[in-house]
């Protein structure tokens, strides 16, 4: 498992590396002029100039590459030129944000989609199963822009249960959850749909094999069974699934964080992107793929853990 | 947040009355602190706002727009402030007087009751050299190095008093310098304690509000002033949330999270047919000009005649209906109504003449004409590109539209940037400007051809008018001179002028705001009801 691991892990630096890189390249082949953006429209040649030298930007393209991979290295991400922050601290501190969204998303998705899915499986073609599935697939289908109007609508703005905008205030827990509820249900609720549509055709896949029927002869619990023995091979897609849900969340995330009015990295890497703010552009897309590629990492860990076959298959 | 610590000694101001100066608008005599005098209560509680961007700095010298000045404005002081109202001018703030005995000297006296926290003394006139001076300062490398125009240095003639000289007459200082963000107060201790700049924490304050927290892309919070000696400010605490979307700003307004923010044209119909509770809601020109300009350098746009069919082919009015839902008003030109300049009408009437178009075109012998027009892509940029293009079409032109995301388009223009600027052919533009006519003509220039004017419209008269209006005293002269100054543009063919747009706000019955003409929240004058 530790020679899985440190495969696994070798792997997903390189990932980082060639993707950080593309990025920056693609970023930079984007037209606009960051200086210009940065300084507004009143600033003088000079002033462009001596910007235009500050951030490298006068240098070849693989130069840049090589000061940005070099500062890094150093852990330097640089300064974002319109508050003179150090982007580190700009990036991170946007990070528990996002994490706080997409973890509590995943979560309860995560569990009401088992849930839904192993009630579904269990009873196939019942009443409760088809009713599982027309609720699933209207969850899949609805888009989640438009869930987060609705409920922002409805429970904001007519019952006021909760609050509308923000991340709540710091260091009120409380507050911070009752701001977490709308958008993690805006972006949580088609996931719901999917997890309970893979882990129903898992579970009846694996429901039709010879073990799960040896331990019916053997008088086990049909709980037991259910969820002991079916559900820990069914899970395995769904774990990889999870995994790769968590990178697509972070995309999600960027509307939750426009329409809710909420900090975190998405709505940074959109409004830096769209003032070509350049260091916190690389700041954040790096830390965003880092992100991403624990998470599709992790759910291979997972994986492997749960079944030795995965381990010898890198 | 920053203790707060003054400690200062109540120094007599000499007595001495200086004359007051007029408004540079023409608007009338300032008046010191009258505004404030009658009607402010301290009625207590929390004021919960809205800017449409996150704060990037509360350094004057490194700010940028009108989101940094909505922070600022309440936490520090300035000479004079934008005087809240329909119509444009200033009043007193942290001068008790201030007079221009010449086109380029301007004397003030402070007041003698202001002073910074944190323990860094009562504000002298040292302070207010320091903090203008420091931003025409090249080793400051400071971005709002412009705006100070031909500020030459803050003579300092006593404790509270200093005369600010100027290299040459300099008008939009009474308009854009003064009263906005680089006229800003700073403590000079302060600032050099910390090395000279600041980002975003504040180093010492000196206004009715202290700056109490900032929680990035969510909201900046300021509380009272405990030891602000003028007129009690009106709540003990004011949110300003950040907040990008119209759309999610009015949620949360009728959720009950917000007191003030603006409006979206598309959602004003539904807001006033049934508006939130308790809430007015009021409209207010905005500043902002949009056009369509031609790029005369282009080879398919040289002919005049082809121009000025384009020019009577759009129908403005139309655009106002189906881009702007009927709330705008067409331009005459790019310097707005209530400013010096501004025109009455357009030599090029707001409807469309299709007949004239026609004729137009058809002397200048052009056939089969296909243009493209570059848009930047939102909403009612696409909408009004897609009235042009049926419009045009009506006249035997074809139009492609060409939409572009933010900093794609922001360079089109700009040569330095690549050759871009060279397939510009017609562009639907929008710029901001702040409230004097020098600010609109800026960036039409032959010196800003290829960095800002995309026209690439030239001329000497033009550019002469430019010069000579930031200098010009006499109001009318100097009214009389921006507005052949638009003539001239519209008469270049390059240019088709279409609104300034509109700024509808709302807020609650609870809140008495006070806003700037174009409807720009002056969040330290705001007040209970």
């Amino acid at each position: 498992m530790l020679a899985y691991a440190l495969k696994r892990l070798s792997l997903a630096a390189l990932i980082c590396l060639v993707a950080v890189t593309i990025l920056f390249i693609i970023i930079h082949a984007v037209p606009g002029d960051p200086v210009s953006i940065m300084l507004g429209p009143r600033a003088t040649p000079e002033m462009k100039a001596l910007l235009t030298s500050k951030m490298s930007l006068d240098k070849p393209l693989p130069v840049q590459i090589s000061v940005f991979f070099g500062n890094l290295l150093r852990g330097d991400l640089g300064t974002d030129i319109f508050s003179n922050r150090p982007v580190a601290t700009i990036v991170f501190e946007q990070v528990p944000y996002t994490l706080a969204l997409i973890l509590t998303s995943i979560t309860w998705s995560a569990v009401l989609g088992i849930l839904l899915g192993c009630y579904a499986a269990v009873r196939p073609n019942s009443l409760g199963d088809r009713l599982a599935a027309v609720l699933s697939v209207s969850f899949i289908a609805a888009p989640a822009f438009v869930v987060a109007l609705y409920s922002l609508l409805v429970f904001a703005v007519w019952l006021k249960w909760f609050p509308a905008i923000g991340a709540g205030e710091q260091g009120d827990l409380l507050d911070q959850l009752k701001h977490l509820v709308l958008p993690s249900f805006a972006i949580g609720l088609s996931w719901v749909g999917y997890i309970a549509r893979l882990v129903r055709a898992s579970m009846l896949e694996v429901m039709g094999e010879l073990h799960i029927r040896t331990a019916r002869a053997f008088g086990l619990p049909e709980r037991w069974i259910t969820f002991r023995y079916a559900l820990r091979l069914a899970i395995l897609p769904t774990i990889t699934v999870i995994g790769v849900g968590m990178g697509f969340l972070l995309s999600a995330a960027v509307f939750a964080e426009i329409v809710f009015a909420r900090p975190g990295l998405g709505k940074l890497v959109i409004d830096s992107i769209t003032t070509r703010n350049y260091p916190v552009v690389m700041g954040s897309v790096l830390v965003s793929t880092i992100l991403f590629v624990l998470a599709t990492t992790l759910s291979d860990l997972a994986n492997a853990a749960l079944d030795p076959r995965i381990r010898k298959s890198l | 947040m920053s203790d707060s610590k003054i400690e200062w000694l109540r120094i007599p101001l000499a007595r001495r009355r200086f004359l007051q100066g007029a408004s540079a608008l023409g608007l009338g005599a300032a008046f010191a602190g009258s505004f404030s005098g009658a009607g402010w209560s301290a009625g207590g509680g929390t004021l919960k706002s809205r800017t449409y961007a996150d704060m990037r700095s509360l350094d004057p010298a490194f700010s940028q727009g009108v989101v940094d000045e909505e922070i600022q404005a309440p936490i520090y002081n300035k000479l004079i402030q934008y005087k809240p109202g329909r119509e444009w001018g200033w009043q007193l703030d942290a001068a008790a007087n201030i007079e221009q005995p010449d086109p380029t000297h301007i004397r003030f006296a402070l007041r003698d009751d202001i002073g910074f926290t944190n323990g860094f003394g009562a504000m002298t006139a040292q302070d207010v050299k320091f903090s203008f001076e420091r931003i025409i300062d090249d080793k400051l490398e400071s971005t709002n190095k412009p705006d100070w125009g031909p500020l030459d240095r803050v003579e300092v003639t006593g404790e509270r008093e200093g005369v600010i000289v100027l290299k040459n007459p300099f008008q939009p200082l009474w308009s854009i310098t003064l009263p906005y963000i680089t006229g800003n107060i700073v403590s000079k201790k302060a600032f050099e304690s910390v090395g000279g700049r600041i980002a975003t924490e504040p180093v010492a304050s000196s206004g009715p509000y202290l700056h109490k927290s900032w929680q990035p892309k969510q909201k900046t919070t300021l509380v009272r002033n405990p030891d602000w000696k003028g007129k009690a400010p009106a709540f003990d605490e004011i949110q300003i949330f950040h907040i990008d979307d119209e759309k999610t700003a009015e949620i949360a307004y009728e959720a009950g999270e917000l007191d003030f923010t603006r409006v979206s044209l598309g959602s004003l119909e539904r807001l006033r047919a049934k508006p939130p509770a308790n809430t007015t809601i009021e409209e207010f020109p905005s500043l902002y000009y949009v056009w369509v300009g031609m790029n005369l350098d282009n080879p398919k746009l040289k002919n005049k005649k082809l121009r000025q069919a384009i020019q009577h082919a759009i129908d403005v009015p139309s655009i106002m209906e189906a881009a702007y839902f009927g709330v705008a008003e067409p331009s005459t030109g790019i310097i707005a109504p209530g400013l010096p300049g501004h025109r009455d009408k357009s030599l090029v009437p707001p409807a469309a003449d299709f007949a004239k178009a026609k004729q137009l075109l058809a002397e200048s012998g052009e056939r089969n004409v296909k243009l493209a027009l570059d848009v930047l892509n939102k909403q009612t940029n696409v909408t009004t590109a897609q009235i042009i293009q049926a419009t045009l079409a009506q006249i035997g032109i074809e139009l492609e539209v060409r939409l572009h995301e933010g900093a794609t388009f922001w360079s089109l223009g700009d040569e330095k940037t690549g050759e871009r600027w060279k397939d510009v052919e017609l562009i639907l533009n929008r710029f901001s400007m702040t409230p004097d006519p020098y600010y609109a003509t800026a960036w039409f220039t032959t010196e800003q051809v290829g960095v800002w004017n995309w026209e690439r419209f030239s001329s000497p008269e033009f550019d002469k008018i430019h010069a000579d209006g930031q200098a010009e005293l006499d109001a009318d002269k100097r009214a009389a001179g921006y507005r052949r100054a638009q003539d001239l543009m519209e008469e270049s063919g390059a240019y088709r002028f279409i609104t300034h747009e509109a700024s509808p706000v709302m807020y609650r019955a609870t809140v008495k705001p006070a806003l700037r003409p174009d409807g720009l929240p002056l969040l330290r004058y705001f007040q209970t009801a």
